[in-house]
């Protein structure tokens, strides 16, 4: 047992993989129509897939939210549909072959997605797909549940603790707005954009500039290309 | 373990479609004790749930036998069931015995009726225990660590059904308030950052700045944050003001 037999998002994130015979799992929840970060991931490379979701705003979690339905993706490394062009290599370069995204959904509510891996390229059988979307289902209503007693304004103690919300993303997003004079949103728009431009996670650009590592606005070492 | 897991995950959609379609408790537990003696290696299955005042009840067996013995178990006062839900930790004693007996009325019983080990696992969440899954076996021994771990997931998915039904009209309520903590811990974040920009300070510094300038203005947390990254609030208002000289 792994220790407590309370409802938690852990379980459920490891129970999902195992009953569809995946490699790993992580829950996304989204707001508006942005990723907000990951619930839960069973492993480093379920965690990176869902960081660079939420870096690069692309990829099935967010494709399954979006247009409500199941996003599969049977072979990242030769895809028939071409798509996520920023997420994909470094997902596959991180050993993932096919990928799957199904919406967290329970009639008008909408939460984010459930991700599913697996290291070796193949399509879900008809039965794997089915295990996936009861798990879908399954995981909406412990979400509901948990945070259905939360005080207000916040997030259930259950679904916050193992969840990664990116704080420091935001952080660095308001400094770097302090340092330009625009927006938050404007300078979590640069933000991605140099971290993109650089090849490096936006993670570690974040941390960098509210370390105080890296400045945006004049004689900072940033690279930026607009006039 | 191919036609286990073929088992595993029809429990799991079965208890899906029951929680989808018209909601029935004891349809739904009904099918979880079967499921149970299914795909766990265990000869009978039974649950109890509790009533708003505590009391347990036995809502879903899978057999006669099994109904009988829970039911004296509630009589007598004693059992798996009962320690797992007064405990809300599961119970296992793999070896029932006439004459060193943990429940000295139940165990005879469950003897008779042709059981040698019991396990029982809470239906359980946030510190709250609803009820319990009780697992009879008709040989001595414990239940591998997986069949726990199993029964376990399968227990879970009845308390979510459960709680979730009971608040299933909320659903939309509790979704916005979510996407609300969410966006509230965002904007916290962001003016978090401009203000250690703006006044030089680290993130902690700041969020002190933050909450006592909400505090001493009685205004909400969010509010404050949501002002400072619109501009209409400057940071250097929140800078901590020299203490009045008294005259």
């Amino acid at each position: 047992m792994d220790g407590t037999t309370e409802v938690q998002t852990k379980r459920l994130c490891r129970v999902s993989a195992d009953v569809t015979a995946m490699n790993g799992a992580g829950i996304m929840l989204m707001s508006g129509d942005t990723p907000q970060g990951s619930l839960c991931t069973t492993d480093d490379v379920s965690a990176f897939i869902e960081e660079s979701q939420f870096a690069l705003g692309e990829g099935p979690c967010v494709d399954a939210y979006r247009l409500d339905r199941a996003v599969l993706e049977p072979d990242l490394a030769n895809p028939s549909t071409l798509r996520w062009l920023a997420f994909s290599s470094p997902v596959v370069a991180a050993g993932v072959r096919a990928i799957f995204g199904f919406p967290l959904h329970m009639g008008e509510v909408r939460l984010g997605a459930l991700n599913l891996y697996c290291t070796e390229p193949g399509s879900l059988t008809d039965e794997q797909y089915e295990d996936a979307l009861a798990m879908a289902d399954i995981i909406t209503r412990a979400v509901l549940v948990l945070q259905s007693n939360a005080p207000a304004g916040q997030l259930a103690a259950e679904l916050a603790s193992g969840a990664d919300f990116e704080y420091v993303v935001h952080q660095a997003a308001g400094m770097v707005s302090a340092q330009l004079n625009v927006s938050v949103a404007q300078a979590l728009i640069r933000l991605r954009g140099y971290a993109f431009g650089n090849d490096c996670p936006l993670r570690s650009v974040a941390r960098d500039v509210v370390d105080r590592h890296l400045r945006f606005d004049h004689g900072s070492g940033e690279s930026d290309p607009t006039p | 373990m191919v036609v286990r897991e073929a088992a595993l995950v029809r429990t799991f959609v079965e208890l899906t479609d029951t929680l989808v379609d018209r909601f029935d408790v004891v349809e739904l537990l009904t099918l979880l004790t079967d499921r149970c003696i299914d795909v766990l290696d265990v000869e009978a299955a039974g649950l109890m749930l509790a009533t708003d005042r505590g009391e347990l009840r036995v809502v879903a067996s899978s057999s006669d036998a099994m109904r009988l013995l829970e039911l004296f178990e509630l009589q007598a006062e004693e059992g798996p069931c009962m320690d797992c839900y007064r405990t809300g930790n599961p119970i296992e004693r793999p070896r029932l015995s006439l004459t060193d007996s943990r429940w000295p009325r139940f165990e005879p019983r469950a003897l008779a009726a042709g059981f040698h080990a019991v396990h029982a696992l809470p239906m359980r969440l946030r510190g709250q225990t609803i009820g319990a899954l009780n697992l009879f076996r008709a040989s001595e021994g414990a239940l591998a660590e997986d069949d726990i771990v199993l029964g376990q997931a399968f227990a879970d998915v009845a308390t979510i059904g459960i709680l979730q039904y009971r608040a299933a009209s909320e659903a939309q309520a509790v979704n916005d308030q979510l996407n609300n903590a969410l966006n509230s811990r965002v904007v916290i974040e962001q003016a978090k950052g401009m203000v250690a920009e703006r006044s030089g300070v680290d993130m902690e510094q700041s969020f002190h700045r933050l909450r006592s300038y909400a505090r001493g203005h009685n205004l909400r947390l969010v509010d404050v944050a949501r002002s400072i990254i619109e501009g209409t609030l400057p940071a250097a208002s929140l800078e901590p003001k020299p203490p009045v000289r008294a005259t």
